[in-house]
């Protein structure tokens, strides 16, 4: 071995180790978590549990909904964030202090205190708006006509405004759907194209109504073997960053509610999509598509004090349900959906009222309805077998005039 | 994908020097010995080399973006090439060649990233954003080099070539997709690095849209440096490094943030005349 080569077997390691550059600073900025510190959280809280909330990364609105009779004063906050990134409460003014974990943040008169969360790399920002209000007491009856409605934020697709006792972790009081995963399947897709949309002038009286379609995912869903999205709408939230890997866990149903519901009576109008399809998008003879409506009434507590939250995969299955009510249909002996030629449900394309009875397995505590130790849903779909990915392209549910009558 | 590159730049690297290390010694090979392994027709005539080689590099950015955290993979697409060139020799030391080299390269990557650019689009459908896990790159190219290299002959049986070259492709692909990396961590921020975080796993590994290939340039040009050492009378044992200088995608296309160069060495054997 000559000076050249041994130099140039010595230089070998320096360009082999300057191909993987330095790591750049970190560009996120999220609150990942939030949680309030409180000698008794019973003071304030129905559940212990509520006094963690998990942000959803595309939220920046977080509101804990306490007792009605709680005093809200300074409490100790610990948030979260993303790595290396930092915390700075914004004044009015738009003056920013930084935040230490920890420290008590006053949230008395339910004002809305402004976190600014700076990334390292010190370019990226996101702002969150942090509240703790009154839960106000809600209603044993519950009406939707569905009129209220306007395009999200991102002007992509439609929301609903729901009853007031649907406000979610948000603050917000909307019913939830799918719309939001299929934005990110069909991005290019129209308002009026998504899986569930306004019928202005549709209902039975004329006036607006809600259309839940069946709709195909386009060739993103495809790829991810998600090839239709069914219409829905449901109380609860929709876990937008599970849309693609996990779309039944995306679907969180279910709110706290303080009464117990009696029977849910809903318009309802059905037109079957054609061709039922099976997940790889195969025709299934002999079988036709059919809608879903349901109500469910589960203890949303479990016996460690954990948080119960049904979703898409155990909606109508979880052994936390006490009270259900649902549409008929048709059964195997196992108790699994049957699918079938000649469905039971009795939604024609014709208008007409249902009522649906909630059925009670077992006696519910009084003490635990009255701390909203239950949850209810109200959830609609326009291909039932749609958390299967199964249906027929192009069935639509209309849906409007819901009324929920409590005992 | 760079180590390797180096790798193959350093192989041919190492002979070379050893022969110009060798040069500094006093001179005193004899005419017989040039004339031996010279052109075939005297010393300042020319003639052909067909050439069989291995050819093994990558496709890629330079330097290596600080987007990406480690190559966990790096496997050779394809890896033949076949060529010809003429040449003369104007003096002892000093000729012109001029080649026609077909190849079929190309290279399948594995990397984990940190905050990379990607595009998810097919048929109008688009997702972008900055993803963080896994993402896997598959690149294979068939084409021709068009190389015009000067040739120096700095001892009878070693000769070291060095000039321009362009390539013209026949066909490209371009494929990829993303999921979670080895601690399970995969995820796509949507639109900008604070936008909606999707979660992405290799259950359901999404692919970077098909028609991506339809981007990238159809030539590309740089610097080839090579090196013919006669084995036998009609036999060389080669090396060369084509070093592209373009980049391979369009201008006008935004899905990859970076410029991307060829850079594919080729070893073999090759039949002198």
């Amino acid at each position: 071995m000559n000076k050249a080569t041994i130099a140039a077997l010595a230089l070998a390691p320096f360009f082999l180790a300057s191909c993987i550059r330095d790591e750049k600073e970190n560009t996120e900025c999220d609150i990942e978590a939030i949680s309030l510190h409180l000698d008794k959280p019973s003071d304030f809280f129905f559940h212990d549990y509520d006094t963690l909330k998990q942000v959803p990364s595309d939220a920046d609105e977080i509101v804990f909904l306490v007792k009605s009779y709680a005093e809200i004063h300074s409490i100790p906050t610990t948030l979260r964030v993303t790595e290396d990134a930092s915390v700075y409460i914004v004044a009015e003014d738009d003056s920013k202090t930084p935040f230490l974990n920890g420290s008590a943040v006053d949230y008395s008169d339910e004002r809305t205190l402004h976190f600014r969360v700076v990334a390292e790399d010190k370019v990226w920002s996101r702002d969150y708006n942090v509240s703790v209000k009154h839960k106000e007491a809600s209603d044993g009856y519950l009406s939707c006509d569905f009129e209220s409605y306007s395009l999200d934020a991102s002007g992509k697709y439609y929301v609903w405004e729901a009853p007031s006792a649907f406000i979610d972790e948000t603050g917000e009081c909307t019913w939830k759907n799918g719309n939001p995963g299929f934005k990110i399947s069909k991005s290019s897709a129209k308002p009026m194209e998504y899986p569930t949309t306004p019928v202005a002038g549709g209902g039975p009286d004329g006036s607006a109504c809600v259309k839940l379609e069946t709709c195909d995912t386009g060739p993103f869903g495809k790829m991810v073997n998600m090839r239709i999205a069914s219409g829905s709408m449901f109380d609860g939230f929709f876990d937008v960053g599970n849309a693609l890997t996990n779309a039944l866990k995306a679907t969180q149903l279910g709110l706290p509610f303080a009464h117990k519901p009696d029977q849910l009576r809903v318009w309802l109008r059905y037109e079957r999509g054609s061709v039922f399809q099976d997940r790889n998008a195969n025709p299934v003879n002999g079988v036709v598509d059919e809608p879903d409506s349901y109500v469910v009434f589960y203890r949303n507590e479990d016996a460690n004090g954990n948080k119960v939250q049904l979703d898409g995969s155990d909606v109508l299955t979880n052994p936390h349900i006490v009270g259900l009510g649902r549409l008929p249909h048709h059964y195997n002996a196992d108790g699994s959906d049957q699918l079938s030629a000649d469905p039971i449900h009795g939604v024609t394309t014709e208008w007409k009222e249902f009522v649906i009875p909630v059925e009670y397995r077992t006696e519910l505590d009084p003490d635990i309805l009255e701390s909203e130790g239950y949850s209810l849903i109200i959830g609609f779909a326009s291909s039932w077998q749609g958390g299967y990915f199964q249906g027929a392209i192009g069935s639509k549910l209309f849906i409007d005039k819901l009324q929920l009558f409590c005992e | 994908m760079m180590k390797h590159t180096i790798l193959a730049f350093l192989l041919l690297l190492a002979p070379c020097s050893f022969v110009l290390a060798k040069q500094k010694a006093p001179m005193n090979e004899n005419r017989d010995a040039w004339e031996k392994w010279g052109p075939i027709k005297g010393l300042t005539s020319g003639g052909f080399i067909a050439r069989l080689g291995y050819v093994i590099g990558g496709t890629t950015p330079l330097p290596l973006p600080a987007e990406i955290r480690k190559i966990s993979t790096f496997s050779p697409e394809g890896g033949i090439g076949i060529g010809i060139d003429g040449y003369r020799m104007f003096s002892k030391r000093w000729g012109i060649s001029l080649g026609a080299h077909f190849f079929w390269e190309g290279f399948h990557t594995r990397a984990d990233v940190k905050n990379y650019y990607v595009w998810l689009e097919q048929e109008g459908e688009i997702t972008k954003g900055y993803f963080t896990g896994t993402n896997v790159t598959s690149t294979d190219m068939w084409g021709v080099s068009i190389p015009l290299l000067a040739t120096c002959r700095i001892s009878p049986r070693w000769n070291l070539n060095f000039g321009p070259y362009m390539s013209f492709y026949f066909h490209q692909t371009f494929s990829g997709e993303v999921y979670d990396n080895d601690e399970g961590i995969g995820y796509l921020r949507e639109n900008t690095p604070t936008g909606t975080k999707i979660l992405m796993t290799r259950d359901n590994p999404t692919p970077y849209p098909n028609n991506f290939a339809d981007n990238m340039i159809p030539f590309s040009a740089g610097i080839e440096v090579g090196f013919d050492w006669k084995a036998l009378r009609h036999l060389n044992v080669f090396g060369l490094i084509d070093w592209g200088l373009t980049d391979i995608w369009d201008r006008k296309f935004e899905a990859i943030s970076f410029r991307m160069y060829p850079i594919y060495g080729t070893i073999g054997l090759a039949y002198r005349y």
